[in-house]
């Protein structure tokens, strides 16, 4: 359009005829409309997904402020790209990660999974936080200082070697991450199998002495758990028979509730679950690789997840090294092990 | 161009999965309208069901109400749970408390949380002179030991009691509990004098599980009506005094409500009423015929008031959902029905 004035001084606005475009023309100005679109589409998006994109840079060892740098972790390279249909496994790793550990976290609980896609079986080994075993430094120690020595790398690391498989991802999960995705998620239907009571319960959450305790008590039966139950209920321990490997049952039967809920959770809503998570989720998964699993993890059935715990025979208690441990049965241990997870 | 990077993005947030608030079941209305009152707990409170209507009784603040249990006059015994203890009171119907049966939290003047205790699952005897309960008491010393179970007790109802360190003043002990399983919890005392409950027991092959037991007297044996794989808890006896629903989960994570008979210090064959559910907590009508229950429709829903009609005769009705589907009831509350 230009702009003239008429005899009476007003301003008139003309429409100049345009030359007809070419068709080459009009196919680059259309494009670079369309360009513009796409851009400001995508800008969109991006900035949608910039929580979990700025949770993914910092998982895959870019930037890793949640572990002081201490982490060397794994980043997912092209041929390690989750296939919809090719079985993996998974080390699921979670922390006490409250104000005692400033940073220098111990693993409460690790879970060793293989998924498989194509056949939706699930198996989940509970690893117990106390068995004896060679770390990756090369000292013995409890395997849940793994990750405080070296981060999930060394976790990885030192699960591979003893337990003679491989590992293709992990996730780690500090207790607060935990609290706030299950609240994000509404929560969790659990039948819990008996009265989980505990007098001695860490009150480390609570905002107050950290090494105070608390009394917790999570009823039995078919019921709705916040975040805060649930962890209660996976995390109390004192006042059971089968003390940590009945809190490793716990875990897993949490993580088998959860599954329910991955059947309304999409693509959308991984920034505000990665918003919610902070600093307590790391992995070297990528978000389209989560984004994949979750359809999956909803359509598998009950009754195609194996459980495994390693009770005696295949462990038994030893006070080794000034302390109370779980010293290993490997020749008991690695069968069962190959029997679900591919070696290394 | 900027108007559709703003639309892309809100889109995106439209697809978000929003979790469903609960809503209080005092703003909905009951689908299937059932005669008396049922009192049912939600979110700390207690909430009365009559015919279609709905109210919460007015109790006072603090701490969660739940597990109420109705009195032949009316009134009721509700549970009144803090964070750390819990306590029995006696209630009107509209909940003005007549009487605070216990004293439970023993912290506030030393603070050494393992001297405060547990009471849950009142339930009163065939005579109305006695309440019968769970409590966590008696529990080692505080440091000495972590075993802290449940075990069952008796108490004259007519007057508040004490709950200490060495078990229930002026009560009776009914059970010892098999130490570090959570212990003897849930009784329904019978009309003729016994009581029967659930026992949480270790397996001794990595596994805590738990049987119907009855006992006949104050620390007799304990007969187990159901095993050790059948899993079974939360008995309700109707008052027939013989027709027992309970809920059996054979170590799964899925539950039966399952209905049996009581043949002397046996029950007869278990028969579903409710298969692959996650049902709790049942309790019978006045009249005997029907069956409430708790339940969620599917695995990720609300846990609603569910019923049975004619559940312990020949030909049971199909389940029913009562409360609206937009309500999240506490499951490990049975419901209380009178034929008020």
């Amino acid at each position: 359009m230009s702009r003239s004035y008429d005899l009476s001084g007003r301003r008139t606005v003309r429409r100049r005829r345009a030359s007809r475009p070419t068709g080459r023309q009009r196919f680059t100005r259309r494009s670079f409309v369309a360009a513009g679109f796409l851009v400001s589409i995508l800008t969109g998006v991006a900035l949608y997904f910039l929580p979990a994109l700025q949770v993914a840079l910092r998982d895959t060892g870019q930037v890793n402020t949640s572990l002081g740098g201490s982490a060397q972790l794994k980043p997912v390279s092209a041929s390690e790209n989750l296939s919809a249909t090719a079985p993996f496994t998974l080390l699921l790793l979670g922390s006490d990660s409250d104000s005692k550990f400033k940073g220098d976290y111990l693993t409460q609980s690790m879970i060793l999974t293989r998924v498989d896609p194509e056949t939706r079986h699930v198996t989940m080994l509970s690893i117990p936080r106390d068995l004896w075993v060679r770390l990756c430094t090369g000292d013995n120690g409890k395997i849940d200082q793994a990750f405080l020595h070296g981060g999930a790398q060394c976790a990885i690391q030192t699960v591979e070697q003893d337990l003679r498989v491989h590992i293709d991802y992990y996730a780690w999960i500090g207790l607060q991450g935990l609290v706030s995705v299950l609240n994000e998620l509404g929560g969790v239907n659990v039948i819990a199998n008996n009265p989980v009571m505990d007098d001695y319960y860490p009150a480390d959450l609570s905002g107050g002495d950290p090494f105070d305790d608390e009394r917790i008590l999570v009823l039995p039966g078919a019921q709705h758990m916040s975040g805060t139950l649930a962890l209660e209920y996976v995390r109390a321990r004192h006042d059971d028979a089968y003390g940590d490997f009945a809190r490793s049952q716990r875990q897993q039967q949490i993580l088998i509730a959860l599954r329910a809920k991955t059947k309304h959770v999409s693509l959308a809503d991984i920034p505000t679950l990665a918003t919610s998570l902070g600093s307590d989720f790391q992995t070297d998964m990528s978000i389209g690789q989560v984004s994949e699993l979750l359809p999956i993890a909803g359509s598998v059935p009950l009754a195609s997840i194996t459980q495994v715990v390693l009770l005696p025979p295949y462990t038994s208690n030893e006070y080794v090294g000034g302390q109370d441990a779980l010293m290993p049965n490997w020749q008991l241990i690695r069968p069962e092990v190959a029997k679900y997870f591919p070696a290394v | 161009m900027i108007v559709s990077g703003l639309l892309a993005n809100r889109a995106l947030a439209v697809l978000q999965t929003h979790t469903t608030a609960a809503v209080l079941i005092n703003t909905t209305r009951p689908q299937v309208r059932l005669p008396g009152t049922i009192y049912v707990s939600q979110e700390g409170a207690i909430y009365a069901i009559t015919g279609s209507k709905v109210h919460e009784l007015a109790l006072p603040s603090g701490g969660d109400w739940t597990q109420p249990r109705v009195l032949a006059d009316g009134s009721l015994l509700v549970i009144r749970r803090f964070d750390a203890y819990s306590d029995l009171y006696h209630v009107t119907s509209t909940g003005r408390v007549l009487s605070r049966l216990t004293s439970d939290d023993e912290s506030t003047s030393n603070e050494t949380l393992p001297l405060d205790h547990w009471i849950l699952w009142p339930a009163v005897g065939a005579d109305g002179t006695d309440v019968y309960f769970a409590t966590d008491a008696p529990k080692p010393a505080p440091n000495q030991s972590y075993e802290v179970d449940f075990s069952l007790w008796s108490a004259p109802l007519g007057a508040p009691f004490v709950i200490g360190d060495t078990g229930v003043a002026g009560g009776t002990r009914w059970s010892v509990p098999d130490t570090y399983t959570g212990g003897d919890i849930e009784p329904v005392p019978l009309p003729g004098g016994g009581v029967l409950y659930s026992s949480y027991t270790n397996t001794g092959k990595g596994t805590v599980v738990t049987v119907l037991g009855l006992q006949t007297g104050p620390n007799s044996p304990m007969e187990s009506l159901t095993s050790q794989q059948q899993d079974c808890g939360a008995p309700a006896v109707a008052p027939d005094g013989v027709t027992v629903a309970m809920v059996c989960t054979n170590s799964g994570q899925t539950a039966d409500l399952d209905i049996a008979t009581l043949e002397g210090n046996a029950l007869g064959p278990l028969r579903v009423l409710a298969a692959n559910c996650l049902c709790n907590a049942p309790s019978w009508s006045p009249s005997g015929d029907n069956l409430l229950y708790m339940n969620a429709a599917d695995p990720d829903g609300n846990f609603g008031l569910w019923y049975i009609a004619n559940a312990g005769g020949a030909h049971p009705s199909a389940t029913r959902r009562v409360s609206d589907a937009s309500v999240d009831l506490d499951a490990t509350s049975a419901a209380a029905w009178t034929g008020r």
